[in-house]
């Protein structure tokens, strides 16, 4: 991979200006694992900048310039536990899963609470949850609810149970059910996106690009 | 003369009480009551049941009387007096007579009718068991039970009518039996019903048996039958009548949803457990994929579903139903698969699935079932269907999921038209990959090559049937050539030229090998026919086709010319191609030699 530009020149870097964490930054970004574990540059920045002197980052910053010990140069194993470091490393493959890769962005979903939960007890994913719900559209159609209301008697009259997490369900819900605690009882607003996209669900009079408004209630865990 | 035996038998019978009854007043009850019936003595008859004095009688011995009154019945025709008689006959013994009796006659009758006589018998038959067996008190359920899988036995022997025609004309009487047996069974689900609201789970065997009903009308007749709408001018649809009720019955049982989404967290049966539900799902699998047609395809009860699962879970769901109807043979059957398949991908988004999805089984088996279909189906609509249904599943997968599917299909399918098929759309990717500015995983780079490998290059080296493998031959060196043109030889994104030795080596050397030995070879093939003819106009048959049955004209010597001349055609348009990528190699390579040592 191609060596940084060095951000300072020895002037700057000896003037008081530029503060010592700014160098250890710098350094904890760029440089090997290795070459930081010899200098003694890891651990938090504030503790570093307690240990080391100026001169001493001065002298480590030369000599990562003289030896090139930047980040992906090193051997293998170290690469492995730099894992948490590889969205600074531009130049290797991602190995991100898809689930990953989408999750990248901004929640395509806001969430306001009725009614607050126990708080202890959060679903983990593949857990199966209960709930109650009822569906509408922007303009207030309800397109589905399993709250028995007195015309809709065939409708099983038992909350909806499914794997939380795992994909059963549309994006929206299960984000947001893994974020509601037990008794909680919640009104979402989800984005397309992250519900029926631009096909929507004709044949469940759910429109292409539909925002939809749920209110759910998590009864149960298990 | 009968008429007086019946009459003295009556008498004789009267001044007992009912314990008294012995074997041969039965006997002579039942000959004489049957002979009087075959005489056309039938208002008699009546008179007698009808009389109060005789109610005892009627109510031991009556259900002797209900075969041969069925088969007198089915002598008159409608609004003949005497049939109404004889109705009336039935409505009696239905009054006197003890239920459970009564109850075996009729399904005795029902089992032991003739195919022909067998829609008349059960529509006769369906009110008056109805009835009876409101008046059961114990073991109501097995009873109902025993009646319902008896008539769909029964049943089950007629032909379902398939076009729209053989409905309307309703043959066999099938579609009518089918409309009864909606209000046969209404009652028993009302019944049920109740129950379930106040939750006494006394209705539990009941609710069983409906369910098996209605799993075994999903069997016969419905997976059977087409269920498409009629053209709006004719009648509705019977059939398509009876799918709505059945599923609306599994509604009313509270059985739909369960049935279509067996996995969604019930707590006795969560889809661990596999082994439960399989064994479950193998014995009704028919069934249950027929129901997710009904409701996925012709959109019955789905109004009543969450609106919250994922199309991508929806369609994994369904998948197993999918399987089940693409592996058997009737068109029926198999168009249904493949439009509940259509249903669930056109739920779906492009590019949306995860490769994961290839980890279940029937992700990967079903598009080899419809590379089948579309190869060996003797249906030419369901193949076209089949062809169509394969790109969309294709285009649902995001990159990496195609690529595996590629690979697969390409080791699988053992057919040159659907590997062309495959190579074409490894060529769109490709395209796609080089015109986006995103970098793509699979198909540029090393994944691309691993990939290239399997496209380019011979089955069998030199020795690859040409012919057999020409779709596929073509399709690689249109490939070929259009990463030669697109793919800058600096750029190398798709890592051709660096691979161009091996390629050569394995692909183009053994092709230009192949064609000229192809060649020779139908070249002599060609001149030794021309010498043949000339020297006797008597070909002998060398060998015989058969095609369904009917034996193939044997072919001509100008047919067997013709069919030789169009394979050179074959291997001219190869060698053209081949040709020209050779020619693009050439001017490429010399272009950047050139530049490099214009560098130097």
């Amino acid at each position: 991979m191609a060596a940084p530009a060095r951000p300072w020149s020895p002037e700057e870097l000896r003037s008081d200006a530029l503060p010592k964490r700014e160098i250890i930054r710098f350094l904890q970004e760029q440089a090997a694992h290795e070459f930081l574990a010899q200098h003694k540059l890891l651990g938090q920045i504030k503790n570093v900048a307690k240990t080391a002197s100026k001169d001493q980052l001065i002298a480590a910053y030369d000599q990562l310039f003289e030896t090139q010990s930047f980040k992906g140069t090193e051997s293998a194993e170290h690469v492995t536990e730099e894992v948490k470091n590889v969205k600074l490393d531009e130049d290797k493959p991602k190995e991100a899963k898809p689930e990953e890769a989408i999750s990248e962005g901004p929640p395509r979903y806001t969430k306001s609470i009725l009614k607050k939960g126990d708080k202890v007890n959060f679903p983990k994913k593949g857990d199966v949850v209960h709930c109650w719900y009822t569906g509408k559209l922007q303009d207030g159609t309800v397109f589905d609810t399993n709250i028995q209301a007195g015309s809709k008697k065939k409708k099983a009259s038992k909350p909806l149970s499914f794997k939380v997490g795992v994909g059963k369900v549309i994006r929206g819900w299960d984000e947001a059910l893994l974020t509601m605690s037990k008794g909680e009882k919640a009104q979402l607003e989800i984005e397309p996106e992250w519900a029926y996209g631009k096909k929507g669900q004709p044949d469940a009079k759910i429109p292409p690009n539909a925002k939809l408004f749920f209110e759910v209630e998590l009864v149960d865990i298990e | 003369m009968a008429k007086e035996e019946f009459r003295d038998v009556i008498q004789r019978c009267q001044i007992l009480n009912e314990e008294d009854f012995k074997g041969e007043d039965f006997d002579h009850f039942q000959a004489a009551g049957k002979k009087c019936l075959e005489e056309g003595y039938i208002a008699e008859v009546l008179e007698i049941i009808q009389n109060e004095k005789n109610k005892v009688i009627i109510k031991s011995m009556g259900w002797n009387l209900v075969g041969p009154l069925i088969r007198c019945t089915h002598e008159y025709k409608e609004n003949d007096i005497e049939r109404d008689r004889c109705k009336k006959i039935l409505d009696k013994l239905v009054e006197f007579c003890n239920p459970k009796e009564l109850v075996l006659g009729f399904l005795e009758q029902i089992e032991q009718t003739s195919k022909e006589q067998m829609s008349q018998t059960v529509l006769l038959l369906l009110k008056p068991l109805q009835e009876v067996l409101l008046k059961l008190h114990r073991n109501k359920a097995y009873s109902i039970g025993l009646s319902l899988s008896t008539i769909l036995n029964q049943l089950s022997l007629l032909p379902v009518p398939y076009t729209a025609q053989q409905v309307q004309e309703d043959m066999h009487g099938l579609c009518r039996c089918c409309n009864a047996l909606t209000d046969f069974v209404n009652p028993f689900v009302d019944e049920v019903v109740r129950h379930m609201e106040t939750s006494d789970g006394g209705c539990k065997d009941l609710k069983e048996e409906l369910l098996s009903f209605c799993l075994k009308s999903l069997k016969y007749p419905l997976l059977m039958a087409e269920l498409e709408e009629l053209p709006e001018e004719t009648i509705k649809h019977p059939l398509r009548q009876f799918a709505a009720d059945i599923l609306g019955i599994l509604l009313d049982i509270r059985e739909l949803i369960p049935k279509v989404f067996p996995q969604h967290g019930c707590k006795n049966q969560i889809w661990d457990n596999e082994g439960l539900v399989e064994i479950e799902q193998e014995q009704s699998a028919d069934s249950l994929a027929c129901l997710s047609y009904i409701v996925f395809v012709q959109d019955f009860g789905m109004n009543y579903f969450p609106v919250v699962f994922h199309p991508s879970y929806i369609l994994q769901c369904n998948m197993v139903h999918i399987q089940v109807l693409l592996e058997r043979k009737e068109e029926s059957v198999l168009s249904k698969g493949l439009d509940l398949l259509e249903s669930c991908l056109l739920r779906l988004e492009d590019n949306s699935l995860f490769l994961q999805y290839l980890e279940f089984r029937s992700f990967i088996t079903i598009p080899q079932d419809m590379v089948k279909l579309m190869t060996l189906c003797p249906f030419e609509p369901l193949r076209k269907k089949s062809l169509k249904l394969l790109q969309l599943y294709i285009n649902k997968f995001e990159e990496e999921g195609k690529y595996t599917l590629f690979r697969c299909l390409l080791k699988t399918s053992n057919h040159s038209g659907v590997e062309a098929y495959i190579i074409q759309n490894i060529k769109n990717q490709i395209d796609l990959s080089l015109k986006s500015t995103k970098s793509s995983k699979c198909f540029t780079g090393l994944q691309l090559v691993s990939l290239l490998d399997a496209v380019l290059s011979l089955p069998e080296g030199a020795e690859t049937d040409l012919l057999q493998n020409s779709d596929r031959i073509m399709a690689s060196l249109n490939l070929l050539r259009y990463l030669i043109i697109r793919d800058n030889e600096n750029d190398n994104k798709t890592c051709i030229w660096t691979e161009l030795t091996k390629i050569e080596q394995n692909f183009l050397k053994p092709l230009h090998t192949g064609l000229n030995m192809s060649r020779a070879h139908y070249e002599a093939e060609i001149k030794n026919k021309k010498e043949n003819r000339r020297e006797s106009h008597t070909s002998k048959t060398v060998c015989s086709v058969t095609v369904a049955g009917g034996k193939m004209p044997t072919m001509t010597s100008e047919m067997e010319l013709q069919v030789l001349q169009s394979a050179l055609f074959t291997f001219d348009l190869m060698e053209s191609v081949l040709a020209r990528v050779e020619e693009l190699v050439e001017v490429k390579t010399k272009i950047a030699a050139e530049a490099n040592t214009g560098v130097k």
